[in-house]
Protein backbone atom coordinates (compact mmCIF):
# COMPACT_ATOMS: atom_id res chain seq x y z
CA UNK A 1 0.00 0.00 0.00
CA UNK A 2 1.04 3.45 -0.42
CA UNK A 3 2.19 5.35 2.68
CA UNK A 4 0.56 8.22 0.86
CA UNK A 5 -3.56 6.54 1.60
CA UNK A 6 -2.41 5.85 5.61
CA UNK A 7 -4.34 7.41 7.90
CA UNK A 8 -1.06 6.90 9.96
CA UNK A 9 0.49 9.66 7.56
CA UNK A 10 0.57 12.36 9.87
CA UNK A 11 1.41 10.15 12.53
CA UNK A 12 4.44 8.69 10.54
CA UNK A 13 5.71 12.22 9.94
CA UNK A 14 5.90 13.10 13.17
CA UNK A 15 7.82 9.68 14.60
CA UNK A 16 10.11 10.14 11.81
CA UNK A 17 10.93 13.90 12.75
CA UNK A 18 11.26 13.19 16.36
CA UNK A 19 13.38 10.01 15.32
CA UNK A 20 11.17 7.27 16.94
CA UNK A 21 10.51 5.63 13.62
CA UNK A 22 12.89 3.39 13.59
CA UNK A 23 14.77 0.52 11.03
CA UNK A 24 12.98 -0.62 8.36
CA UNK A 25 9.85 1.57 9.03
CA UNK A 26 12.14 4.60 9.01
CA UNK A 27 13.77 3.76 5.51
CA UNK A 28 10.27 2.28 4.37
CA UNK A 29 8.85 5.92 4.97
CA UNK A 30 12.53 7.82 3.76
CA UNK A 31 11.80 5.58 0.23
CA UNK A 32 8.07 6.64 0.34
CA UNK A 33 9.34 10.46 0.92
CA UNK A 34 11.14 9.79 -2.49
CA UNK A 35 8.74 8.14 -4.53
CA UNK A 36 5.42 9.95 -3.44
CA UNK A 37 5.20 13.56 -3.70
CA UNK A 38 2.19 13.55 -0.94
CA UNK A 39 4.62 11.90 1.44
CA UNK A 40 6.87 14.53 0.76
CA UNK A 41 4.80 17.53 1.25
CA UNK A 42 2.84 16.01 4.19
CA UNK A 43 6.88 15.91 6.00
CA UNK A 44 7.76 19.35 4.37
CA UNK A 45 4.61 20.43 5.98
CA UNK A 46 5.44 19.62 9.75
CA UNK A 47 9.52 19.94 8.89
CA UNK A 48 8.36 23.44 8.54
CA UNK A 49 6.64 23.52 12.04
CA UNK A 50 9.15 21.53 13.89
CA UNK A 51 13.11 22.27 12.93
CA UNK A 52 13.71 24.03 16.01
CA UNK A 53 17.59 26.00 16.16
CA UNK A 54 20.06 24.29 18.01
CA UNK A 55 21.87 26.05 21.15
CA UNK A 56 25.32 27.23 20.33
CA UNK A 57 26.28 26.99 23.85
CA UNK A 58 26.68 23.77 23.76
CA UNK A 59 30.09 23.15 21.02
CA UNK A 60 32.60 20.34 20.86
CA UNK A 61 35.33 20.92 18.47
CA UNK A 62 35.75 18.41 15.55
CA UNK A 63 39.33 16.36 15.45
CA UNK A 64 41.32 17.47 12.94
CA UNK A 65 41.19 14.31 11.18
CA UNK A 66 37.47 14.37 10.79
CA UNK A 67 37.45 17.46 7.87
CA UNK A 68 40.85 15.75 6.27
CA UNK A 69 38.28 12.31 5.69
CA UNK A 70 35.20 14.96 4.25
CA UNK A 71 38.16 16.32 2.29
CA UNK A 72 39.64 13.12 1.55
CA UNK A 73 36.43 11.24 0.89
CA UNK A 74 34.71 14.31 -1.71
CA UNK A 75 38.36 14.69 -3.10
CA UNK A 76 37.55 18.87 -2.67
CA UNK A 77 41.27 19.21 -4.24
CA UNK A 78 39.58 18.69 -8.00
CA UNK A 79 37.18 21.67 -7.23
CA UNK A 80 40.32 23.28 -5.61
CA UNK A 81 42.11 23.61 -8.79
CA UNK A 82 41.27 26.67 -11.20
CA UNK A 83 38.41 25.37 -13.15
CA UNK A 84 40.07 27.14 -16.02
CA UNK A 85 43.20 25.68 -15.96
CA UNK A 86 41.38 21.95 -16.34
CA UNK A 87 40.33 23.08 -19.97
CA UNK A 88 42.24 23.98 -23.15
CA UNK A 89 43.78 27.04 -23.53
CA UNK A 90 42.05 27.92 -26.30
CA UNK A 91 38.79 27.63 -24.27
CA UNK A 92 40.59 29.12 -21.20
CA UNK A 93 40.53 32.89 -23.01
CA UNK A 94 37.07 33.00 -23.43
CA UNK A 95 36.47 31.47 -19.77
CA UNK A 96 38.72 33.57 -17.84
CA UNK A 97 36.92 36.39 -19.66
CA UNK A 98 33.41 35.32 -18.05
CA UNK A 99 35.22 34.20 -14.86
CA UNK A 100 36.51 38.02 -14.74
CA UNK A 101 33.08 39.18 -15.16
CA UNK A 102 31.04 36.77 -12.89
CA UNK A 103 33.81 37.45 -9.71
CA UNK A 104 33.01 41.50 -10.43
CA UNK A 105 29.31 41.01 -9.96
CA UNK A 106 29.84 38.38 -7.63
CA UNK A 107 32.17 40.54 -5.68
CA UNK A 108 29.52 43.16 -6.02
CA UNK A 109 26.71 41.29 -4.80
CA UNK A 110 27.98 39.91 -2.24
CA UNK A 111 29.87 41.00 0.68
CA UNK A 112 32.95 39.27 1.65
CA UNK A 113 32.65 37.33 4.47
CA UNK A 114 34.36 38.96 7.80
CA UNK A 115 38.22 38.16 8.65
CA UNK A 116 39.05 36.20 11.69
CA UNK A 117 38.72 38.01 14.79
CA UNK A 118 42.14 39.02 16.84
CA UNK A 119 42.38 37.45 19.82
CA UNK A 120 44.31 39.03 23.29
CA UNK A 121 45.05 36.78 25.95
CA UNK A 122 42.79 37.74 28.94
CA UNK A 123 43.83 35.00 31.30
CA UNK A 124 45.46 32.15 32.54
CA UNK A 125 43.01 28.92 33.71
CA UNK A 126 45.47 26.78 35.84
CA UNK A 127 44.33 23.81 38.39
CA UNK A 128 45.40 23.31 41.74
CA UNK A 129 45.70 19.84 41.09
CA UNK A 130 48.56 20.43 38.51
CA UNK A 131 46.70 19.73 35.15
CA UNK A 132 47.15 21.60 32.18
CA UNK A 133 46.43 25.18 32.50
CA UNK A 134 44.54 26.56 29.48
CA UNK A 135 44.70 30.50 27.45
CA UNK A 136 41.75 32.50 27.61
CA UNK A 137 41.69 34.79 25.38
CA UNK A 138 38.85 37.70 23.76
CA UNK A 139 38.78 39.15 20.43
CA UNK A 140 39.27 42.45 20.31
CA UNK A 141 35.65 43.50 19.94
CA UNK A 142 34.59 40.97 22.95
CA UNK A 143 32.16 38.76 20.86
CA UNK A 144 34.29 35.86 20.66
CA UNK A 145 36.43 34.00 23.61
CA UNK A 146 38.73 31.29 22.76
CA UNK A 147 40.37 28.70 24.92
CA UNK A 148 43.65 26.73 24.11
CA UNK A 149 45.02 23.74 26.90
CA UNK A 150 48.29 22.94 26.88
CA UNK A 151 47.35 19.62 25.85
CA UNK A 152 44.07 18.21 24.50
CA UNK A 153 41.45 17.25 27.47
CA UNK A 154 38.33 15.67 26.51
CA UNK A 155 35.18 15.16 28.51
CA UNK A 156 33.97 11.58 28.86
CA UNK A 157 31.06 10.83 27.26
CA UNK A 158 29.21 10.98 30.34
CA UNK A 159 30.36 14.65 31.84
CA UNK A 160 30.86 18.77 30.11
CA UNK A 161 32.97 20.96 30.93
CA UNK A 162 31.25 24.16 32.04
CA UNK A 163 32.80 27.29 31.99
CA UNK A 164 31.95 29.97 34.69
CA UNK A 165 32.64 33.48 35.07
CA UNK A 166 33.18 34.76 38.21
CA UNK A 167 31.86 38.07 39.28
CA UNK A 168 34.05 40.25 41.19
CA UNK A 169 31.62 41.36 43.60
CA UNK A 170 31.30 37.72 44.82
CA UNK A 171 27.79 37.15 43.35
CA UNK A 172 26.78 33.95 41.99
CA UNK A 173 28.99 32.15 38.83
CA UNK A 174 27.22 32.89 35.54
CA UNK A 175 27.31 30.37 33.37
CA UNK A 176 29.54 31.05 29.60
CA UNK A 177 29.25 27.46 27.88
CA UNK A 178 28.85 24.26 28.24
CA UNK A 179 32.07 22.36 26.17
CA UNK A 180 32.66 19.05 25.12
CA UNK A 181 36.38 19.55 25.61
CA UNK A 182 38.56 22.88 26.41
CA UNK A 183 39.96 23.29 23.19
CA UNK A 184 37.04 25.83 21.98
CA UNK A 185 36.05 29.32 20.39
CA UNK A 186 33.00 30.05 21.44
CA UNK A 187 30.77 33.95 21.34
CA UNK A 188 30.37 35.40 23.99
CA UNK A 189 26.76 35.25 25.49
CA UNK A 190 25.05 38.87 25.08
CA UNK A 191 24.19 39.25 28.68
CA UNK A 192 28.19 38.56 29.70
CA UNK A 193 29.61 40.99 26.64
CA UNK A 194 32.01 43.65 28.31
CA UNK A 195 31.67 41.67 31.77
CA UNK A 196 35.19 39.66 31.02
CA UNK A 197 36.96 42.51 32.44
CA UNK A 198 39.97 42.78 34.98
CA UNK A 199 38.82 41.80 38.39
CA UNK A 200 35.92 39.24 37.15
CA UNK A 201 37.69 35.35 37.35
CA UNK A 202 37.11 32.47 34.69
CA UNK A 203 36.60 28.49 36.51
CA UNK A 204 35.77 25.23 34.77
CA UNK A 205 33.81 22.69 36.58
CA UNK A 206 32.91 19.17 35.46
CA UNK A 207 29.04 18.75 35.07
CA UNK A 208 26.82 15.74 34.01
CA UNK A 209 27.13 15.85 29.80
CA UNK A 210 25.03 18.87 28.88
CA UNK A 211 25.59 21.09 31.68
CA UNK A 212 24.84 21.91 34.92
CA UNK A 213 21.18 21.17 36.06
CA UNK A 214 20.81 23.65 38.25
CA UNK A 215 22.64 26.55 36.96
CA UNK A 216 24.76 26.77 39.35
CA UNK A 217 28.38 24.44 39.21
CA UNK A 218 27.69 21.28 40.44
CA UNK A 219 30.71 19.29 40.25
CA UNK A 220 34.42 19.90 41.25
CA UNK A 221 36.05 23.04 39.96
CA UNK A 222 38.93 22.02 37.65
CA UNK A 223 40.58 25.03 36.60
CA UNK A 224 40.18 28.73 37.21
CA UNK A 225 42.21 32.02 36.61
CA UNK A 226 41.39 35.29 37.08
CA UNK A 227 41.25 38.06 34.01
CA UNK A 228 43.50 40.63 33.39
CA UNK A 229 42.27 42.35 30.31
CA UNK A 230 45.09 44.46 30.10
CA UNK B 1 27.20 33.67 17.15
CA UNK B 2 26.53 31.87 13.91
CA UNK B 3 25.16 34.41 10.81
CA UNK B 4 22.52 33.26 8.89
CA UNK B 5 22.84 35.03 6.32
CA UNK B 6 26.69 34.03 6.02
CA UNK B 7 26.23 30.16 6.70
CA UNK B 8 23.66 30.33 3.79
CA UNK B 9 25.79 31.97 1.24
CA UNK B 10 28.16 29.33 2.06
CA UNK B 11 25.93 26.56 1.53
CA UNK B 12 25.09 28.14 -1.52
CA UNK B 13 28.61 28.50 -2.58
CA UNK B 14 29.18 25.17 -1.64
CA UNK B 15 26.15 23.62 -3.80
CA UNK B 16 28.16 25.88 -6.61
CA UNK B 17 31.30 23.50 -5.70
CA UNK B 18 33.12 26.05 -4.18
CA UNK B 19 35.40 23.86 -1.86
CA UNK B 20 37.08 26.84 -0.14
CA UNK B 21 33.48 27.92 1.39
CA UNK B 22 32.37 24.64 1.93
CA UNK B 23 35.49 24.68 4.12
CA UNK B 24 34.36 28.15 5.67
CA UNK B 25 30.84 26.48 6.76
CA UNK B 26 32.72 23.73 7.90
CA UNK B 27 34.85 25.73 10.38
CA UNK B 28 31.68 27.83 11.21
CA UNK B 29 29.40 25.05 11.81
CA UNK B 30 30.82 21.84 12.97
CA UNK B 31 31.29 22.76 16.31
CA UNK B 32 27.46 23.45 16.80
CA UNK B 33 26.82 20.33 14.81
CA UNK B 34 29.35 17.77 16.54
CA UNK B 35 27.48 18.58 19.93
CA UNK B 36 23.92 17.83 18.53
CA UNK B 37 25.51 14.41 17.23
CA UNK B 38 27.24 14.05 20.48
CA UNK B 39 23.92 14.41 22.48
CA UNK B 40 22.55 11.61 20.43
CA UNK B 41 25.58 9.22 19.93
CA UNK B 42 26.49 9.67 23.81
CA UNK B 43 30.58 8.27 22.41
CA UNK B 44 32.86 10.94 20.63
CA UNK B 45 34.38 8.79 18.03
CA UNK B 46 30.66 7.90 16.68
CA UNK B 47 29.59 11.56 16.73
CA UNK B 48 32.55 12.57 14.76
CA UNK B 49 31.48 9.82 12.27
CA UNK B 50 27.97 11.13 11.89
CA UNK B 51 29.80 14.73 11.45
CA UNK B 52 31.76 13.36 8.69
CA UNK B 53 28.85 11.49 6.95
CA UNK B 54 26.76 14.33 7.61
CA UNK B 55 29.20 16.58 5.70
CA UNK B 56 29.33 14.45 2.69
CA UNK B 57 25.86 14.47 2.66
CA UNK B 58 25.47 18.04 2.72
CA UNK B 59 28.00 18.79 -0.16
CA UNK B 60 25.25 16.31 -2.46
CA UNK B 61 22.34 17.79 -0.91
CA UNK B 62 23.63 21.58 -1.01
CA UNK B 63 22.30 22.36 -4.35
CA UNK B 64 18.45 21.47 -3.01
CA UNK B 65 18.72 23.52 -0.32
CA UNK B 66 15.52 25.85 -0.21
CA UNK B 67 17.08 29.07 1.45
CA UNK B 68 13.21 30.34 2.21
CA UNK B 69 12.30 27.88 3.90
CA UNK B 70 14.08 27.26 6.57
CA UNK B 71 17.47 28.55 8.65
CA UNK B 72 20.24 27.14 7.63
CA UNK B 73 21.88 25.71 10.66
CA UNK B 74 18.36 24.31 11.47
CA UNK B 75 18.86 22.54 7.99
CA UNK B 76 22.40 21.26 8.37
CA UNK B 77 21.12 20.02 12.09
CA UNK B 78 18.33 17.74 10.60
CA UNK B 79 21.14 16.25 8.73
CA UNK B 80 23.33 16.08 11.16
CA UNK B 81 20.05 14.13 13.62
CA UNK B 82 18.97 11.87 10.74
CA UNK B 83 22.23 10.34 10.38
CA UNK B 84 22.69 9.86 13.89
CA UNK B 85 19.61 8.39 14.64
CA UNK B 86 20.23 5.79 12.03
CA UNK B 87 23.86 5.35 13.16
CA UNK B 88 23.01 4.56 16.37
CA UNK B 89 19.57 2.79 15.03
CA UNK B 90 22.42 -0.20 14.35
CA UNK B 91 21.64 -3.11 16.47
CA UNK B 92 25.38 -3.29 17.32
CA UNK B 93 25.83 0.31 18.61
CA UNK B 94 26.12 0.29 22.78
CA UNK B 95 25.60 3.75 24.45
CA UNK B 96 24.71 5.11 26.89
CA UNK B 97 22.71 8.73 27.39
CA UNK B 98 23.41 10.28 30.22
CA UNK B 99 19.72 12.18 30.09
CA UNK B 100 19.31 14.37 33.52
CA UNK B 101 16.89 16.90 32.21
CA UNK B 102 14.76 19.40 33.61
CA UNK B 103 12.45 21.96 32.94
CA UNK B 104 15.24 24.10 31.43
CA UNK B 105 16.20 21.78 28.92
CA UNK B 106 13.53 23.13 26.14
CA UNK B 107 15.88 26.98 26.69
CA UNK B 108 19.30 25.61 27.00
CA UNK B 109 19.61 23.55 24.56
CA UNK B 110 17.45 25.33 21.38
CA UNK B 111 17.54 28.68 20.01
CA UNK B 112 14.16 29.99 20.30
CA UNK B 113 15.05 33.84 19.32
CA UNK B 114 14.21 35.78 15.91
CA UNK B 115 17.52 35.43 13.89
CA UNK B 116 18.76 38.97 12.61
CA UNK B 117 17.61 38.73 9.26
CA UNK B 118 14.62 36.11 10.28
CA UNK B 119 11.68 36.45 8.52
CA UNK B 120 8.58 37.21 10.50
CA UNK B 121 6.93 34.11 9.44
CA UNK B 122 10.03 31.91 10.51
CA UNK B 123 10.11 33.55 14.39
CA UNK B 124 6.19 33.41 14.61
CA UNK B 125 6.26 29.67 13.51
CA UNK B 126 9.35 29.55 16.70
CA UNK B 127 7.68 31.53 18.97
CA UNK B 128 4.31 29.27 18.31
CA UNK B 129 6.21 26.50 18.69
CA UNK B 130 7.67 27.29 22.06
CA UNK B 131 4.42 28.24 23.78
CA UNK B 132 2.69 25.25 22.07
CA UNK B 133 5.36 23.23 23.65
CA UNK B 134 4.53 24.24 27.19
CA UNK B 135 0.70 23.66 26.90
CA UNK B 136 1.39 20.09 26.81
CA UNK B 137 1.51 17.16 29.51
CA UNK B 138 4.30 17.05 31.48
CA UNK B 139 4.58 13.63 30.44
CA UNK B 140 4.38 14.41 27.01
CA UNK B 141 6.64 17.20 26.97
CA UNK B 142 9.26 15.20 28.32
CA UNK B 143 8.89 12.23 26.30
CA UNK B 144 8.74 14.21 23.20
CA UNK B 145 12.14 16.87 24.00
CA UNK B 146 14.09 13.41 25.09
CA UNK B 147 13.38 11.97 21.95
CA UNK B 148 14.33 14.70 20.05
CA UNK B 149 17.33 15.63 22.10
CA UNK B 150 19.07 12.32 22.34
CA UNK B 151 17.22 10.51 19.65
CA UNK B 152 16.15 7.99 22.25
CA UNK B 153 13.72 5.29 20.71
CA UNK B 154 10.06 4.19 22.26
CA UNK B 155 11.99 1.10 24.05
CA UNK B 156 14.53 3.75 25.42
CA UNK B 157 12.36 6.12 26.77
CA UNK B 158 10.29 3.41 28.26
CA UNK B 159 13.06 2.69 30.54
CA UNK B 160 14.18 6.57 30.86
CA UNK B 161 11.23 7.07 32.05
CA UNK B 162 10.55 4.03 34.04
CA UNK B 163 6.43 3.66 32.35
CA UNK B 164 5.66 1.15 29.79
CA UNK B 165 6.01 1.17 26.60
CA UNK B 166 2.05 1.67 25.47
CA UNK B 167 1.91 4.36 27.65
CA UNK B 168 5.28 6.02 25.94
CA UNK B 169 4.30 5.38 22.72
CA UNK B 170 0.83 6.82 23.52
CA UNK B 171 2.86 9.95 24.51
CA UNK B 172 4.85 10.59 21.99
CA UNK B 173 1.72 10.15 19.20
CA UNK B 174 -0.34 12.28 20.99
CA UNK B 175 2.41 14.67 21.82
CA UNK B 176 3.17 15.07 18.25
CA UNK B 177 -0.49 15.17 17.29
CA UNK B 178 -1.08 18.28 20.02
CA UNK B 179 1.66 20.12 19.02
CA UNK B 180 0.97 19.96 15.35
CA UNK B 181 -3.05 20.84 15.94
CA UNK B 182 -1.77 23.43 18.41
CA UNK B 183 0.83 24.92 15.85
CA UNK B 184 -2.07 24.89 12.94
CA UNK B 185 -4.18 26.83 14.85
CA UNK B 186 -1.97 29.61 15.75
CA UNK B 187 -0.71 29.85 12.15
CA UNK B 188 -5.05 30.15 11.21
CA UNK B 189 -5.48 26.40 9.84
CA UNK B 190 -7.58 23.99 11.71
Amino acid sequence: MKLGASPYLDALCGDYLLGTLRGAARARFERACADEPVVALRLQHWQQLFTPQPSEAFRMQPAPRTWQRIAHDLDLRRYRQPWFARVGLWRGWALTATAVLTVWLGVSLIDRAPAPPVMHPIATLASAAGAAPVVASLSGDGRWLQLVPARPVVAASTQSYELWLLPPDGSAPVSVAVLGELAAQLQVPDALRGRLQTGAKLAVSVEPAGGSPTGAPTGPVILVGAINAG
Amino acid sequence: MLDDIQIRRLILLSAARDAGAFEQLYRLTAPVLLGVAFKITGRRELAEEVLHDAFIKIWHAAARFDPVATRPVAWMATIVRNRAIDSVSRADVARVVSVGEDEDSLDRFFDWSAAADDEADGARMRHWLRGCLDELKGGERQALVLAYLHGLSHGELSDQLAKPLGTVKSWVRRGMQSLKQCVDSCMGVS
